[in-house]
């Protein structure tokens, strides 16, 4: 069983830091258009206080969870994934039922060299099971090796 | 546009030429072809509503104020008519050996290509108005849309099913370039396709059991669409009994306020099943009268309707899994339903078909037979008993917060609320009642649901992707769930198996998939992936015939 790329911690921390900075600056807004209100719900900085500390540690904290959960494994006949903090999901793809695959990027994964990897299969939940976090150059390696082996098969679809 | 090569559109397929009036084929192979010329009075006269929509408030208060709907009305007959004059003259199709064609588009010009193998279902739709006219409606739906991928609304009834054959014709083509030999039950001549139908049906619908059927469909539904509807229209329902009655309304409401309260609310809830009921029988009776389902060239047939007869078709091997479906009142008097569960054929029912609406336990079976060998299990294998607790808390939870905000907003009232609990918590346990899971040779059962209640009969040759799952609070009590993913499975009810002990759902799991790869067989790699082979005939399946088994793989890929 392998563990993702360490440094996918990073990139989700600083998407959910992205998320709650743009949180920041709406309580921030409000903090400064309220600043001479006397009379207030809520005291001077509570809010924008509030949103800094939940952001911080939910996005420092969450990826620490989130990655530690993370497992997954490519067998000889499937793709075996196990993650999830609250709900915890262990999924297995047979290799033959793989119809297409992508290796994706988005801008913070190329600043890390990380990739992940998109299966899609035919199941109506499963149309894109996606593997994070995982080095650029071992997801097109773990493609390839899947691809070779759904170009091999000869099962039929089953759709 | 059209990708065709010569060799292939050089050589004419044995079926179409016996097919339908011989004119027609040879025009849709031709070119271009416009949709029938009576489509410009069908499309104007399904437009007249929405005009008449627009004009209601100007009939309903004719005073000064709407003036504004009368300039919109304006402006849309000055817009709609010719525009449905121009999509009528910009539209076209053709049929091409490879693919179905459609140009279409008024203000963008959007040209559709439906490669013909793709295509796995040919509706053919008739409303009131198109059987009073003699044209049809053609729905083109391919494996793995969203809903119909072409429409041809309207062109005439001959020329719709000529455009069934000949597409049909054109896949058993396509299908033997990649076979060497078809199978022997496609050899049936097309021509004998509408005229022969009653040799093999399957199941079918006498008036008294469409009406039956309806009678178990309870739906408030549709009575609230009804009274949003009068309510637009501005009519008072109390003004339409004062009509009925010939003005003696009066009398009667004052009357009616002497009677007590509870009674008003009894009869008030008897005329509201009353018309549940009614309109359960009337919409039965329109979508499944004359109901006829047959086998036909390794295809479901199907065709049902009352004021919209549509035919449609269920190829066997697209089916994924079966679904036994049943109420707790159907059930008592011994009714069930079957549906046939397929990937994208028909969005609106989430891939799900009905094969049968209504009908004994047998009969189901002897349909369910034809599609796949399907041995009911007598008895399922409970989950954990613990479901219940789980169940019972979740409502207790959902009841208090209920009944919190009942309180704050009618104070203590809203208390009474508190009695439905031994209800939720009976309901919990039925739930866990009915819900099991029997793992037989080669297929997955799974049944769950009280008021609606669902087997599901899973092919191990058709599952997916497998899920195990356990949540904090399934954790805490060593519990988990398993679902095996299918290709076309609804999002709303799919054969999630909850709460089993969590030893048993890591070795469901694991044996469910070892089922599954020991059905598949192992993989067998060609030799040089860049050139392709004719399929190998599998031993597992040389031994079987073809037809023995549609629902394991079927041998074109």
């Amino acid at each position: 069983m392998e563990r993702l790329h360490a440094s996918i911690q990073t990139v989700w921390s600083i998407k959910l830091g992205l998320v709650w900075a743009v949180l920041l600056v709406a309580a921030l807004a409000y903090e400064l258009s309220h600043l001479f209100v006397d009379e207030r719900t809520l005291p001077l900085g509570v809010l924008a206080g509030l949103v800094l500390v939940m952001g911080l540690s939910i996005s420092l904290g969450l990826p620490r969870l989130r990655y530690r959960t993370w497992r997954y494994d490519l067998r000889p006949e499937e793709l075996y994934l196990e993650y999830g903090i609250l709900n915890r999901v262990r999924t297995i793809v047979p290799l033959r039922r793989i119809q297409h695959l992508d290796v994706s990027q988005d801008v913070l994964e190329r600043e890390f060299e990380l990739g992940k990897l998109i299966v899609h299969t035919a199941g109506s939940r499963s149309s894109d099971v996606v593997l994070p976090g995982l080095q650029y150059d071992h997801a097109e390696q773990l493609r390839d090796e899947v691809r070779t082996y759904v170009l091999r098969d000869t099962t039929p679809d089953a759709v | 546009m059209t990708r065709q090569d010569a060799p292939t559109q050089a050589h004419t397929p044995p079926a179409a030429e016996s097919a339908g009036p011989q004119g027609i084929t040879q025009d849709l192979r031709e070119a271009g072809q416009r949709l029938h010329p009576l489509t410009l009075v069908q499309r104007l006269i399904l437009s007249l509503p929405g005009l008449v929509f627009l004009l209601l408030p100007v009939w309903r208060s004719p005073g000064g104020e709407a003036w504004f709907s009368l300039v919109v009305a304006l402006v849309y007959a000055v817009i709609a008519v010719p525009l449905i004059v121009v999509q009528y003259v910009r539209f076209r199709y053709r049929v091409t050996p490879k693919e179905l064609v459609i140009r279409r588009g008024v203000f963008t010009v959007q040209q559709r290509s439906i490669p013909v193998e793709r295509i796995q279902n040919i509706q053919i739709e008739r409303g009131v108005l198109p059987r009073l006219l003699g044209t049809a409606k053609v729905r083109v739906e391919t494996a793995g849309s969203s809903g119909a991928e072409g429409v041809l609304e309207y062109v005439s009834l001959e020329e719709a099913q000529a455009l069934r054959q000949v597409i049909r014709a054109y896949q058993r083509e396509q299908k033997e370039d990649v076979l060497p030999a078809p199978p022997a039950h496609s050899e049936r001549p097309a021509a004998e396709v509408h005229t022969a139908p009653a040799t093999d049906t399957l199941f079918q619908m006498p008036l008294g059991r469409v009406l039956l059927s309806g009678a178990f469909r309870f739906s408030l539904f549709y009575i609230a669409v009804i009274f949003s509807g009068l309510q637009y229209l501005n009519l008072d329902p109390e003004e339409i009994a004062d009509w009925v009655m010939r003005e003696r309304y009066g009398a009667y409401t004052s009357a009616v306020e002497e009677v007590p309260g509870w009674l008003l609310a009894a009869v008030g809830i008897l005329v509201a099943a009353l018309l549940g009921w009614a309109t359960g029988i009337l919409i039965n009776l329109s979508r499944y009268y004359g109901f006829r389902l047959w086998l036909e060239e390794g295809k479901l047939q199907r065709r049902h309707g009352l004021l919209t007869v549509s035919e449609g078709t269920i190829p066997l091997p697209k089916v994924q899994a079966l679904i036994l479906r049943t109420n707790p009142l159907m059930r008592r008097f011994g009714w069930y339903g079957l549906e046939v569960q397929t990937m994208g054929l028909d969005v609106d029912q989430a891939g799900h078909q009905v094969a049968v609406p209504f009908g004994r336990l047998g009969e189901v079976e002897r349909v369910a037979d034809t599609i796949r060998p399907v041995q009911l299990p007598q008895a399922f294998q409970r989950v954990s008993p613990l479901m219940v607790r789980r169940l019972a808390l979740r409502y207790t939870t959902g009841l208090l917060a209920l009944v919190a905000v009942g309180v704050y907003f009618f104070e203590q009232t809203a208390l009474w609320g508190l009695l439905a609990w031994p209800l939720l918590v009976a309901y919990a346990y039925l739930e866990y009642r009915n819900h099991g899971y029997v793992l037989q040779e080669d297929t997955f059962y799974v049944r769950r649901g009280v008021l609606r209640q669902h087997t599901w009969v899973i092919p191990a040759a058709r599952f997916q992707v497998f899920y195990a799952s356990a949540t904090l609070f399934q954790r805490r009590l060593d519990l988990a769930s398993l679902y095996v993913d299918t290709a076309g499975a609804s999002s709303m009810a799919f054969p999630r198996l909850q709460d089993l002990p969590a030893a048993e759902a890591s070795a469901l799991l694991e044996e469910v998939y070892v089922r599954f790869q020991e059905t598949l067989g192992p993989a067998q790699p060609h030799q040089d992936p860049r050139h392709p082979l004719p399929l190998p005939v599998r031993p597992e399946e040389a031994a079987q015939a073809p037809s023995a088994e549609p629902l394991s793989e079927p041998p074109s890929g």
